[in-house]
């Protein structure tokens, strides 16, 4: 019981310290009315990212200067966004307190994959912030300009390994631009995507790949200290008041932003449109904004509106060639890399002798004699009916019916009393996930979408 | 010298007692959430970076740096007690630790992960101190060769934890590599193994995996053999850890620290591969006498020193390069932008201040941690005694919240409970379990890694040995595999004589 007890404690304690932090926050004058009292910022990656971070940002200002209350970032990781804007377009349509942070990495992800959800599914709001790509190499290395650089490509493609974030992302679309732009097949690029910009960073630093393209940000500190030599970046020209000659200049026929925007969900009426682009806008051009940016070494890039969405369709119609020209077909010209199935078959063949084996050799191993199957049966079925119930129902119903199945496959015979402990075990998770973490466990009847 | 003058002014920062306060936040928030499966101090300092906005640098990190370490030590509890690792660098802690607990140690199993914690913590910590350029050096000369001959390392070492039958662990260890598989392959974007599932894309958690076949899996067997298995004895003798257990415990804890912080360091590390490799040496030095597979302290004390270690190299690469290698890493970095510092060679310059008032909080959290958790043992280990009926079927609920909190899905939650369907069959007919965890970990690096370097080589695996690295770690491995048959095969040609 003391254990018990002392979990329940801490677990309060963890809501009670977050809860007094937002509070502080919230409350240090009487909020004026305004139209968006529940505004959700969704990140669609995990904390930590640059997506996450303009989201948290967002909200900061946001909160700040009171242009809508109750705002909460909500982070909905996986594949490069998609995950994120599937949820949006299926789950929020009509939703008109909800923004969804997305940029060119989340365009180029969903050419890529041939994803089935796309931006022109949503409602668009507002370009925020555009980033230009840097090309860089580790200070050792004999090319200075792009010039060598491309006389190496023309020399033996294969030859220059590009560092870079993952494939289909912008740092590969460049890539795959200059390889082109140089005249040559850009399905011939030696692209090696790591996983997150530091891993790249590293990797090129370390000397491991020639040349390495990320985002000024994530290169500005290395070469302050002397350890990357930038040689170019992918502005038009005169664009960038960095000492970096943009591509065009050095005769390659390449311009990229990596830009960053937020949509809302499909379904929205004009006037749910127009707050939540207000809310945007006034963030946008506010002073403190501008400190924000500056303090990240972000551009601002605001863009609203029809030239917005006009930007949006060009974007994907540029994307979209490059991503055909990149994917191609493997054929002898490509670049000299192991293909994406051989370990898999690798892996799949030596199941296929291990099973064999296996069965060839029932003879030894015996299933337990001692095993009973009637509670593996109830503790089972209370797993199907909690997972079936969980989107539906919400987490309180569905954990309590599961906490039911399990203590009586234990043997405990008191339902009532299972129920009830179920139920209060639940309610205090969900609260303490929900108020006290973040994690919005699903709510379902009892508790209503908030 | 000028270092420890910097250090020293450093602790007269973190040891004033409102910082003090601000570490034990941390360090009991950090424990509190990493107890929850799925959670990790990552979440818990992206949940806490507002607080930023009105809290001094120093503070602040302080406050993380207890979450940090907190969080690390709160997976170990449960993965002990419960054999329900919250993530995937305490599923080596699991194997022996579950055991420890059954036979009621868990209290010295607490201990010795506690006490192994600071030790390696207070360690690598010093070493953070000293060597951090030097590491960084070192760090730098790894590239996809290299990682692939250190996983290729692992992996021969863990063929320890394969179980009494090799075919047995060697079937799992497939099944963890087919589910590491899929997923997008990150080199070249295509989805594998996915069946259309948009929710695959990203591949299946390891916390998803390890929970499922650990603690779902673990569940459904007790459930299975409710009637002939024994009550769980919640103390057997001394609650505490006994004279033997010290005199066992602290060479693990020494060769955990000199593991975990040289691989923490290195920018694609993470804390699982010193865990493995800690297990493994510890498996076999304690040769065939050791209590391993009947619950060896060695094999909580290892690993958890190694961990923690591993933490804590992990800011060697964020400090002096401003590279963060972890979510939480990741998450300080951004926290750090928030102040408009910029880590990296250049923050010791600019920020001492900041720095090192970092460097001696973390010596500060590493005590609070054991200031938290070693009273809170005795209470810790008194989970066991709630009703087994009880007992199991809340495993099974925050397990299923901590499944969805990884990604907000419930498709999570159901995969949670079809991994640990699999693992209930797999313990019925006597495979391994760890083996799986480590190939859902460790096949991903391996493959990538060989495939970039292959891409970097044009296409030639010549790569492999021309680089000394790589070339040594690879040697090591082989010796490792032939080493063994070599020496058999000596002893017997000299035994007729």
């Amino acid at each position: 019981m003391a254990a018990r007890l002392s979990v329940a404690v801490a677990v309060l304690m963890a809501t009670a310290f977050v809860r007094t932090e937002a509070a502080a926050q919230n409350d240090a004058s009487t909020p004026a009315p305004r139209p968006l009292r529940n505004l959700t910022i969704i990140a669609p990656a995990a904390p930590g990212g640059g997506w996450d971070q303009l989201a948290r940002e967002m909200q900061r200002e946001i909160d700040r200067q009171r242009l809508a209350a109750g705002v909460q970032v909500e982070n909905v990781p996986g594949a490069a966004g998609t995950i994120g804007l599937a949820q949006l377009i299926n789950g929020r349509r009509g939703d008109g307190e909800a923004l969804l942070v997305n940029g060119l990495v989340m365009l180029g992800a969903i050419l890529w994959n041939q994803s089935p959800v796309s931006l022109a599914q949503v409602t668009p709001i507002a370009r925020l912030t555009g980033e230009y790509e840097i090309v860089a190499v580790p200070a050792n290395s004999p090319h200075r300009d792009m010039r060598s650089l491309v006389a190496a490509l023309r020399a033996n493609p294969a030859a220059v390994s590009w560092g870079g974030g993952s494939a289909g992302g912008t740092d590969h679309l460049l890539a795959g631009l200059i390889v082109a732009a140089a005249g040559l097949d850009p399905r011939r690029t030696n692209y090696i995507a790591f996983s997150g910009g530091g891993e790249a960073v590293t990797a090129l630093i370390g000397g491991q790949v020639t040349a390495g393209i990320s985002g000024y940000s994530e290169f500005a500190q290395h070469i302050e200290s002397g350890r990357l030599r930038a040689i170019a970046i992918s502005a038009p020209r005169g664009a960038s008041d960095l000492e970096v000659p943009s591509l065009v200049e050095q005769g390659l026929d390449v311009e990229l932003a990596n830009w960053r925007a937020v949509v809302a969900p499909p379904g929205l009426t004009e006037g749910q449109r127009e707050a939540l682009t207000a809310v945007v806008e006034r963030m946008a051009h506010s002073e403190s904004w501008r400190g924000t940016l500056n303090r990240l070494g972000w551009t601002d890039s605001y863009l609203a509106g029809p030239a917005f969405e006009r930007f949006l369709d060009s974007e994907r119609i540029r994307i979209g060639r490059i991503v055909a020209r990149l994917r191609g077909s493997a054929d002898g010209t490509s670049a000299p890399q192991v293909g994406e199935w051989l370990f898999p078959a690798l892996v799949l063949g030596a199941c296929a002798i291990v099973l064999a084996l296996i069965v060839l050799g029932r003879s030894t191993s015996g299933r337990d004699r001692a095993a009973k199957n009637a509670p593996v049966v109830r503790v089972a079925l209370g797993l199907v009916a909690s997972a079936a119930l969980l989107d539906p129902m919400g987490f309180v119903p569905s954990g309590t019916v599961l906490f039911a199945c399990t203590a009586s496959a234990f043997g405990s015979r008191r339902r009532l009393r299972d129920i009830v402990l179920g139920l209060t075990l639940c309610a205090v998770v969900y609260v303490a996930f929900t108020d006290g973490l973040g994690v919005a466990l699903p709510a379902g009847v009892l508790f209503g979408r908030r | 010298m000028e270092t420890l003058t910097a250090l020293a002014g450093g602790f007269s920062v973190a040891l004033t007692p409102v910082n003090l306060l601000w570490s034990l936040a941390g360090v009991t928030l950090g424990t509190a959430v990493g107890v929850l499966p799925g959670i990790g101090p990552a979440l818990t300092v992206a949940l806490l970076l507002p607080v930023t906005y009105s809290l001094d640098p120093t503070p602040a990190f302080i406050m993380f740096a207890g979450i940090y370490y907190g969080g690390m030590y709160g997976g170990s509890t449960t993965s002990i007690l419960l054999n329900m690792p919250g993530e995937s660098a305490s599923v080596m802690t699991a194997v022996e630790g579950h055991l420890m607990a059954r036979a009621g140690r868990g209290g010295a199993a607490l201990a010795t992960a506690a006490i192994g914690s600071f030790v390696a913590g207070t360690l690598a910590t010093a070493a953070l101190t000293v060597s951090a350029p030097a590491m960084v050096e070192l760090a730098l000369r790894f590239g996809p060769a290299e990682y692939f001959a250190l996983a290729v390392l692992a992996f021969v070492a863990v063929a320890a934890v394969l179980g009494e039958s090799r075919l047995h662990g060697f079937a799992s260890l497939l099944f963890g590599l087919l589910l590491g598989i899929i997923g997008i392959d990150p080199l070249t974007g295509v989805p594998r193994l996915t069946f259309g599932i948009p929710q695959l894309l990203d591949g299946i958690d390891v916390v998803v995996v390890a929970v499922g076949l650990f603690a779902v899996g673990e569940v459904l067997y007790s459930a299975s053999r409710k009637s002939v298995d024994p009550e769980i004895v919640t103390f057997r003798a001394a609650p505490w850890m006994t004279r033997s257990d010290w005199a066992r415990s602290w060479g693990p804890w020494l060769r955990g620290a000199a593991i975990g912080f040289p691989l923490g360091a290195l920018p694609t590390g993470g804390a699982e591969i010193p865990t493995f490799l800690s297990y493994a040496v510890e498996r076999r030095l304690a040769g065939n006498h050791g209590e391993f597979g009947r619950g060896a302290i060695e094999g909580v004390a290892g690993p958890e020193a190694a961990n923690n270690a591993s933490a804590a190299g992990a800011l060697v690469p964020l400090l002096a390069l401003g590279l963060p290698t972890t979510a939480t890493a990741a998450v300080m970095l951004a926290a750090f932008q928030q102040y408009g510092l910029q880590p990296g060679p250049l923050l010791f310059q600019h920020e001492p201040r900041l720095v090192w008032g970092l460097i001696a909080s973390l010596y500060v959290g590493n005590l609070m941690l054991l200031v938290l958790n070693l009273p809170l043992v005795g209470v810790w280990v008194r989970l066991l005694t709630i009703p087994r009926p009880f007992l199991h079927a809340s495993i099974l609920v925050l397990s299923s919240a901590g499944a969805y909190s990884v990604n907000r899905s419930a498709f999570d939650v159901g995969m949670l409970y079809a991994i640990g369907g699999i693992g209930y069959l797999m313990r019925c007919h006597s495979i391994p379990l760890a083996p799986a965890i480590i190939g859902v970990i460790l096949g991903p690096m391996a493959e990538q890694q060989l495939r970039r370097a292959l891409a970097i080589g044009e296409g030639s695996p010549v790569v492999l040995v021309t680089r000394p690295v790589s070339a040594l770690l690879l040697v090591v491995a082989v010796v490792l595999v032939v080493a063994p048959a070599v020496v058999a095969r000596l002893r017997r040609r000299h035994r007729p004589a």
